[in-house]
């Protein structure tokens, strides 16, 4: 390409502040869809609990009241444990149903975790168009600028993972079975 | 009847650990975080307390090393309850004066055992 041909630095900066303004517009709207289902998701996932918890538990009282009927009508022997031996089974079933009914717990903190991320990513892109005391942030002309203004957007970034709540993740499962139990 | 206290910000978990362990015969007072747990431990003496470790204020190694400086609790068993199962947070667990350390999800039939070997 010939000099003449190449943009000039502050032709370059029009197109590229437009582009970068425009990607924060979307990329927050877009960000802002997926917190608002994942609040969704955490309100569903919380009422579902709730009701399923309700259930298992009228369940467990149910049974143990047909259990003291039972007992009381004097069953025979093979009938008395063949009954116990029901019960039992009814009781390890709801123990499982209780272990499973806990993911709940590990999908609201993953939840709350996501949401903080996400705060993050919105905090850059409200970098990118926010006017902060009338200046713009994003430089008219100068390529040295809108590289500063992107350098400090980087670091935002970067600080971000940490300032979202100390985002270490609390949560390793990979699987709903009971887990280890240590006596110091 | 042995009364415990189960601290924990989940009020699904709570809800759960209290249905198991009323089944199982104890008494349970509820708490929705650290600061919520060590108002009920002073209201009264539990004997036994399960406490989660990631809540909002006072979390779980905070609100054992505060139950342990009062003089009713220093024999008090206490388990941690949590999804965190690094050795580092138990080392810390353990040194803050934790009596176990349980991972979740919990199984209501081991959790009670468990109860039962340290309370009776």
């Amino acid at each position: 390409m010939r000099p003449q041909e190449t943009p000039s630095g502050e032709a370059m900066n029009t197109p590229v502040m437009r582009l970068l303004s425009g990607m924060s517009v979307h990329g927050d709207q877009h960000l802002a869809e997926v917190e608002q289902d994942l609040v969704q998701m955490g309100v569903l996932l919380d009422e579902a609990i709730k009701k399923l918890c309700a259930s298992f538990m009228a369940i467990h009282q149910a049974v143990a009241l047909q259990q003291e009927a039972l007992n009381g009508m004097h069953a025979a022997g093979d009938e008395a444990a063949r009954f116990a031996a029901i019960h039992a089974e009814i009781d390890r079933h709801i123990g499982a149903a209780v272990t499973g009914l806990q993911f709940q717990d590990m999908t609201s903190q993953l939840i709350r975790r996501m949401a903080l991320h996400l705060a993050g990513l919105r905090d850059v892109f409200g970098m990118l168009n926010t006017r902060t005391n009338g200046s713009p942030i994003l430089p008219e002309s100068g390529s040295d600028e809108i590289l500063a203004m992107l350098n400090q957007i980087g670091d935002q970034v970067g600080h971000g993972a940490g300032r979202a709540g100390g985002v270490r993740s609390t949560v390793n499962q990979r699987h709903m079975e009971s887990g280890d139990i240590e006596l110091f | 009847m042995k009364t415990i206290l189960a601290v924990d910000d989940s009020g699904s978990l709570r809800h759960m650990l209290s249905f198991s362990l009323k089944a199982a015969g104890y008494g349970v007072i509820e708490a929705v975080d650290g600061q919520d747990g060590l108002a009920k431990a002073k209201q009264q003496t539990v004997d036994l307390v399960l406490t989660d470790q990631n809540m909002p204020g006072m979390d779980g190694l905070s609100l054992i090393k505060a139950l342990r400086a009062m003089k009713n609790y220093q024999s008090v068993p206490i388990l941690m309850l949590t999804t965190e199962s690094g050795d580092d947070i138990k080392a810390m667990g353990r040194a803050a004066g934790a009596s176990g350390w349980l991972v979740k999800p919990f199984d209501p039939a081991r959790l009670t055992e468990v109860v039962k070997k340290l309370i009776g």
